[in-house]
């Protein structure tokens, strides 16, 4: 990885493509690029875990799959957020904020 | 839930077109990120390489995918399922011989579990037969350890009692039942009138006996088994109300028994107590030593064992003071209960769990020798799985490839194992039957399937673990060296070492068990029985009593019978007998031990009586089975009925009351001094009870002056046998109504009496034999890949000078050295467990040291010949070949 890049920490790479999806339904292909743009270029995903991952999202029935035509025209596999996927999204992203503020917290105390 | 299960089981029928998807989603991924790299200013070509550089390995990422996705496992399992079938399919050999070895391990465990099983841990098939108890009353001061009861004693139980629901009495007799076109000699279980009650048996056909049918002047009434309903009266449905005359009386059939075994005897009828004229005749009753009878028991609900024992020791304490003329304080009375199932099973549990024992240890020598056959094969298949491991599989899913295949060998071994169990089962039931009659219960059901599945799923992991955990360490090594020099790992190699130490450990102490049985076995043959067995026909006479009131009448009827068969030409002697020697009846009967008292040697106070077996004979009894007279004379028909009362003995009665002294003209007693009987003679000591019974002190009484005897022997110049039809019509124009039974030889009755040695012999000598044969394969195996596996070295040992014999060594020690390893450690193991075998054993020491230098040899030999055949392909290497194949 090259610089002004960040490794993804452990864990938040689920919670990244739940946020995605909390818009709109989007290929594989689509979440790696949108997280790499949104993060303005800082987060870039590893191609080889972004689909076991999706296949394990999919597993646990947070997210759910299905064909449809891409932007090009051609057939893609569009994943979309489930109702509890939805639900996870959500506990995520407190458990997020509560460890970003505390770490927020301890960097500013020193 | 369902969803998710749903999801799970998803990839079993959709495999094909989720691995499309996968398949076609990865690309799309691809081509997209291509795309986007041509839009940057790629060419296409270097567009489509920094796509799949970026992305990775795909097929990794697609073996994560799998992985990731729900019901991975599930199709994973069906992948390493078909994969594996291939690699049997492709190694036949392999597939082959693990398949049989273990189907012969667990084949074994499966005949043998299925016995252990029906006979010792299946609930009796009886309401609530835990709670069922035997009532023991025993003298141990006297020697006697199992009293029957009286019917005296049998009231005071029934009633003084206050942990049992109910006390029932039962034995057995033979009658004759007349009714039908030939009289018949049927098996009588005498009952009380709630033995099926107390037992929880509900009848099959009609009813059970009622309360009252047991008083005395009851109207006689009868129940047959199942067994003799089905096989003597052809199932007849009719049969309830219909009369046979036993007895002289009329005795009308209630109801049939259903198909349960029966306890504690087969029997094929069931009668009340009223109904046995022995056991109603009031003299019979009113004495208190007059004892025949066997008496269960069923427990209060809830109440232990250990409190009847207590509650039934307490009232023979009571007894012994309230009649001490009955229990003598020098015979030390007392009494006691067990639970009916252990009391069933006593004489076979030893016997059977050795069986158990064995046959594990068979099962754990195939496991061994199966373990290393896959070592063996990993070692070949090192680059296959390396490069698997290098492509993306990972540590646990070649580990579960592994022990899919393992687990596929042993469900094969498994389910060829059980054909071999059904095989054997027959065998095994008739052994069974020996000991126990619950061998009938013996069946293969589906908790015996469970077992089989059980221990065959089992087996695969555990010798599929094994190697499959040994391989991972190697698998780096294995790649770097690449080629298939890849070497042994030093950790593999003593693991294959241990397992071949362990296989010829196991199989000393098996092959030990088995020496020692046969050298039991032929100690017991050359036992000399004290007479001579051969062609000598043995007949059963089952005269209808009740026509034979005095002895007179009876006399008559034997010296009748007598003297036509003596008057066949064939026919060199014959004689009538109260029993004979290893008569299978008298030997599960046990000795008749009475007491008796000689002239001039009053008891002193608190010496028991001495007691001695005892039978009656007609005078040709002693030249017909040729059991020699040692001194004085043997009887003649001059002994008859108003001559003085004779006897003789054995040498043991001899040796034992007289020592020195001369018995000949001294007299005994058996009525305590009423009356008086001459010792006119002493013969030899007979094997009366088994060949590997000790000889009990005996006399010997004529026929003429108590006329008991109801077996005809009979010595012919022929085969005893073809005798039979000509003393069965004899018998009948003598009296039509005597049946005749048990028709055998005297030779056979002595081959019987060894049969359940010998079919241990047979058993533990299969099993070790069994062990060897894999033993030694296991060996030959492990020494064949040491030669491939150093070809290269050896090569250079040849090419710098070795000779070929020097190199034949170098192999040979390695594989000796094991066997002697393995050779230790069983010396060892069969010191140890020996003693568990000892009361199989007749006039061998379990350390005997003949059999155990026997077993060393042939092991040695074995395992001598096992290395030396694949050690021969050393010879045979052509050193430039061996380097330059590298």
């Amino acid at each position: 990885m090259g610089k002004g890049k960040a490794d993804l920490l452990q864990g938040t790479l689920d919670m990244l493509i739940l946020k995605t999806l909390a818009l709109e339904a989007m290929h594989g292909w689509g979440i790696s690029q949108r997280i790499q743009q949104v993060s303005g270029g800082v987060l870039s995903i590893n191609q080889g875990s972004l689909y076991p991952a999706l296949y394990r999202l999919e597993a646990q029935g947070w997210i759910a799959a299905e064909w449809g035509a891409s932007e090009n025209n051609r057939q893609a596999k569009y994943y979309r957020l489930t109702r509890a996927g939805r639900r996870q999204l959500e506990e995520e992203t407190r458990n997020w904020e509560r460890l970003a503020a505390a770490i927020g917290q301890v960097m500013e105390a020193s | 839930m369902w969803r998710r299960v749903a999801r799970g089981l998803r990839p079993l029928w959709r495999r094909g077109r989720m691995e499309h998807e996968m398949e076609a989603e990865l690309r799309f991924h691809l081509e997209r990120e291509a795309e986007e790299n041509i839009r940057r200013g790629m060419s296409p070509e270097a567009a489509r390489a920094a796509a799949r550089r970026s992305f990775g390995g795909v097929d990794q990422v697609k073996e994560e995918c799998r992985d990731a996705r729900g019901g991975g496992l599930v199709e994973t399992l069906g992948q390493d399922l078909r994969f594996g079938f291939r690699v049997l399919r492709h190694n036949p050999g392999f597939a082959l011989l693990a398949t049989l070895t273990l189907a012969l391990g667990i084949g074994a465990n499966t005949a043998i579990f299925s016995v252990i099983y029906g006979v010792l841990v299946r609930p009796l098939p009886y309401h609530e037969g835990e709670r069922l108890v035997v009532l023991k009353q025993r003298t141990p001061l006297a020697g006697v350890e199992e009293l029957p009861f009286s019917v005296k004693e049998i009231e005071d139980y029934r009633g003084r009692n206050r942990t049992l629901e109910g006390v029932v009495e039962y034995h057995t007799m033979t009658f004759l039942l007349l009714g039908r076109a030939e009289p018949e000699r049927v098996r009588v279980g005498v009952v009380s009138a709630n033995f099926f009650d107390l037992l929880g048996v509900p009848p099959a056909l009609g009813r059970t006996f009622r309360a009252g049918e047991d008083g005395h002047g009851a109207e006689p009434v009868l129940i047959l088994s199942h067994r003799y309903w089905r096989e003597s009266h052809g199932g007849d449905p009719g049969i309830v109300g219909r009369t046979f005359r036993m007895n002289d009386r009329a005795h009308t059939v209630v109801g049939v028994l259903p198909a349960i075994p029966q306890y504690p005897q087969e029997n094929d009828v069931y009668m009340p107590v009223s109904a046995c004229p022995t056991r109603s005749a009031a003299g019979f009753i009113g004495d208190r030593r007059a004892r025949m009878m066997t008496v269960f028991g069923r427990l209060k609900p809830g109440v232990p064992v250990t409190q009847a024992q207590a509650d039934l020791a307490t009232i023979a304490g009571a007894l012994r003071q309230e009649y001490p003329d009955a229990y003598p304080a020098r015979h030390g009375y007392g009494a006691t209960a067990a639970p009916l199932r252990e009391e069933l099973t006593r004489q076979a549990r030893p016997t059977f769990l050795i069986l158990l024992g064995t046959a594990g240890l068979v099962l754990l020598i195939a496991c061994a020798n199966v373990a290393n056959l896959m070592l063996a094969r990993l070692m070949r298949r090192e680059r296959e799985m390396a490069l698997r491991a290098a492509l993306g599989a990972s540590r646990g899913r070649l580990i579960r490839q592994l022990l899919t295949e393992s687990t596929l060998l042993a469900l094969a071994g498994g389910g060829l194992g059980l054909l071999i169990a059904a095989g054997g089962l027959d065998l095994l039931v008739a052994f069974a039957a020996r000991f126990t009659t619950r061998a009938g219960e013996i069946r293969i059901d589906a908790l015996i399937l469970l077992f089989t599945l059980a221990i065959s799923v089992f087996t695969g992991l555990g010798f599929g673990l094994m190697p499959a955990f040994s391989f991972e360490r190697d698998l780096l090594a294995a790649l770097k060296e690449g080629g298939s020099r890849a070497t042994a790992g030093a950790g593999r190699r003593r693991l294959r070492d241990a397992l071949i130490v362990a296989q010829v450990a196991v199989s000393f102490m098996l092959l030990t068990g088995a020496g020692l049985m046969i050298r039991s076995l032929l100690k017991l043959q050359q036992v000399d029985p004290g007479f001579n067995p051969e062609k000598v026909l043995t007949i059963g006479l089952n005269p209808n009593w009740s026509k034979y009131r005095t002895r007179e009448q009876y006399r008559d009827f034997y010296r009748r019978l007598l003297e036509r068969v003596e008057r066949q030409p064939e026919v060199l002697s014959a004689a009538v007998g109260s029993t004979y020697p290893l008569n299978p009846e008298g030997i599960s009967f046990g000795p008749w031990n009475r007491n008796y008292v000689i002239e001039g040697r009053p008891l002193a106070d608190g010496e028991p009586a001495p007691q001695a077996d005892f039978r009656t004979v007609s005078p040709g009894y002693f030249g017909t089975i040729r059991l020699p007279l040692i001194r004085g004379r043997a009887f003649t028909e001059q002994d008859h009925e108003d001559a003085p009362e004779v006897a003789l003995i054995n040498q043991a009665l001899a040796r034992h009351r007289w020592g020195e002294e001369d018995p000949i003209g001294k007299r005994v007693s058996f009525n305590r001094g009423e009356t008086w009987i001459t010792v006119v003679g002493v013969v030899g000591d007979v094997k009366q009870y088994g060949l590997n019974r000790e000889v009990t002190d005996e006399f010997y009484r004529p026929m003429a002056q108590f006329p008991s005897g109801n077996n005809l022997l009979a010595r012919t110049t022929a085969d005893p046998s073809s005798l039979a039809r000509t003393v069965r019509r004899l018998v009948h124009e003598v009296d039509p109504e005597t049946a005749v039974t048990d028709v055998h030889t005297l030779e056979e009755a002595r081959r019987d009496s060894l049969a359940s040695p010998r079919l241990m012999t047979l058993l533990l000598g299969l099993f070790a034999g069994l062990a060897l044969l894999i033993t030694a394969a296991g060996i030959a195996g492990v020494i064949a890949l040491t030669v491939s596996q150093r070809t290269h070295e050896i090569g250079i040992r040849m090419a710098l000078g070795a000779t070929r014999a020097s190199v034949l060594g170098l192999v040979m020690r390695q594989g000796l050295a094991l066997a002697v390893a393995g050779l230790g450690l069983g010396l060892l193991g069969a010191l140890a467990l020996a003693r568990l075998m000892a009361h199989l054993l007749f006039d061998v020491e379990p350390t005997d040291p003949l059999t155990l230098l026997a077993v060393t040899a042939l092991l040695l030999v074995v395992a001598t010949i096992a290395c030396l055949v694949p050690a021969q392909r050393v010879t045979g290497i052509d050193p430039l070949r061996a380097l330059r194949a590298e």
